[in-house]
């Protein structure tokens, strides 16, 4: 196999890879901060069950989760799973990577202290009014460096579809170099995720840039 | 706020769920229907791409090998639609089972699994080997006392080494019993030196040594055995089908011309012999 060949068929599988990456963050986010809010609810039964969720996801490896989430149907209800293995992969990265972020949100907007929250009551904001004019826009701002961290982790993450034999890059890697008998594929795969979170670096500090509000 | 900001988002997730449902297709289809394997039954060939020479990735980047060119061929011969799902070969038996695949058809070892699915004919024979380094001094079972020896998870090999009525009293004289992903990762490590030894099938070690002459088999076996396609076990229907397609091809000369672009398992296919 010609090293051009090998890194067409291989291009197959960053797609792949992005695709996941893409849905995750599209998925988790939004989701991590409707579980962040849920756990501060006032219903301790909701609050009990946001942190034993919590507790799963991050307590559990995401290999194990994403088999879970693939045979499970299989397993408790005998269904028939033939076109389940990309749903179930995506479900597993957003409900586990929700988690994350959750816990992040929630740092963020506990770390605003209380006293800002009296005063925009004196001034007459409403509630959600404070939340999106004055809590959320120094929020952003304080976890922007977390979120960096956990994006080029999810960049990596996304190789542990692997396990359900998905053909993304690292799949893809795995089976050209046993076929070949080459180690390039994996070479080829590293330079890959080394890029992807180069631009994801790049990315995340211009946005973080243009949050250099308050100074 | 807290409210509205919840309903937001879980808005978005809903719609966020429903695109990801949409975009994939109805999963589930009918597993306990009567199917029918008439023109334009989509056969699901399920195979390890880490298997060469029979399911591997071949130099023009598709999927290729003697298992994958035969099951493409029954599906022409019925004219079935072909469609291969790649799985990890330790996760075979639940991707057959829970219906994503049809068939495991993948230098599949019959002996030891009789009962647990519905076997086509056998179509290749092999032997269990034992694979070392030319220079290694090991020129027999009994010098393997002591060594480290290596092997693919979820392999017959494996069993066989693990199995009591097996060669599991050879297994226990190892130094250790190394229990890898893949062969391509044993074999590496054999070449390094990290172990002494593979136990390996015979036509995947003749593969191994057509790309690395400091190869070497011994010459006794560890076991013999024969290869098959696994269906499921009510799949009785489909099963007797692709052994009717063998059958058919085996005398029409297209397994042979298969057979012959891979010179190394070539000996090997039993099939219309």
């Amino acid at each position: 196999m010609t090293f051009t060949t090998m890194l067409s068929t291989m291009s197959a599988g960053m797609w792949k890879t992005f695709l996941i990456f893409a849905l995750t963050l599209i998925g988790s986010l939004p989701l991590g901060m409707v579980v962040a809010l849920l756990k501060k609810s006032r219903f301790a039964i909701v609050r009990g069950i946001i942190s034993v969720y919590i507790s799963i996801m991050r307590g559990t490896p995401l290999m194990l989760q994403l088999v879970a989430w693939y045979f499970g149907p299989y397993f408790l209800f005998g269904w028939n799973i033939g076109n389940w293995r990309f749903p179930a992969i995506i479900v597993g990265f957003v409900l586990n990577y929700a988690a994350y972020f959750a816990e992040i949100y929630r740092g963020g907007i506990e770390s605003i202290p209380v006293g800002q929250y009296e005063a925009a009551e004196v001034l007459g904001y409403t509630k959600f009014q404070t939340f999106m004019r004055i809590i959320l826009p120094q929020v952003i701002k304080v976890i922007m460096p977390s979120i960096t961290n956990e994006v080029i982790t999810l960049v990596k993450d996304t190789s542990l579809a692997f396990t359900l034999a998905y053909q993304e890059v690292f799949s893809l890697a795995k089976q050209i170099s046993a076929s070949q008998t080459s180690f390039m594929p994996f070479l080829i795969a590293g330079v890959f995720y080394f890029v992807a979170n180069y631009v994801v670096e790049v990315v995340m500090a211009k946005i973080e840039k243009s949050m250099d509000y308050y100074k | 706020m807290k409210k509205r900001i919840t309903v937001l988002a879980l808005a978005f997730a809903m719609v966020f769920t429903m695109i990801v449902a949409t975009s994939c297709g109805g999963g589930g289809d009918d597993s306990t229907a009567a199917k029918d394997y008439g023109e334009g039954y989509e056969f699901k060939q399920g195979f390890d791409l880490d298997y060469r020479p029979y399911s591997y990735v071949d130099d023009n980047g598709e999927n290729g090998g003697f298992d994958v060119e035969m099951a493409q061929a029954v599906c022409d011969y019925y004219g079935w639609k072909y469609t291969a799902v790649p799985f990890n070969w330790d996760n075979k038996d639940a991707e057959l089972n829970a219906g994503s695949c049809d068939c495991i058809w993948s230098g599949f070892t019959i002996n030891g699994r009789e009962d647990d699915y519905c076997w086509s004919k056998p179509y290749s024979d092999n032997t269990q080997k034992i694979m070392v380094k030319k220079d290694s001094g090991i020129a027999a079972l009994a010098d393997l006392a002591g060594k480290k020896v290596g092997v693919q998870t979820a392999t017959s090999a494996y069993d066989l080494l693990n199995d009591e009525e097996g060669q599991k009293e050879l297994a226990d004289t190892f130094a250790s019993l190394e229990v890898f992903d893949t062969y391509t990762i044993a074999i590496t490590d054999l070449k390094a030196g990290a172990i002494d030894a593979v136990a390996v099938d015979a036509t995947r070690a003749a593969e191994a040594m057509a790309a690395d002459d400091s190869l070497v088999c011994l010459d006794e076996n560890l076991g013999s055995e024969q290869y098959g396609i696994g269906f499921r076990k009510d799949d009785t229907e489909l099963c007797e089908k692709v052994n009717e397609a063998l059958d058919a091809l085996a005398a029409d000369g297209t397994v042979a011309k298969i057979a012959a672009k891979y010179p190394e398992i070539e000996e090997y296919i039993t099939l219309g012999k």
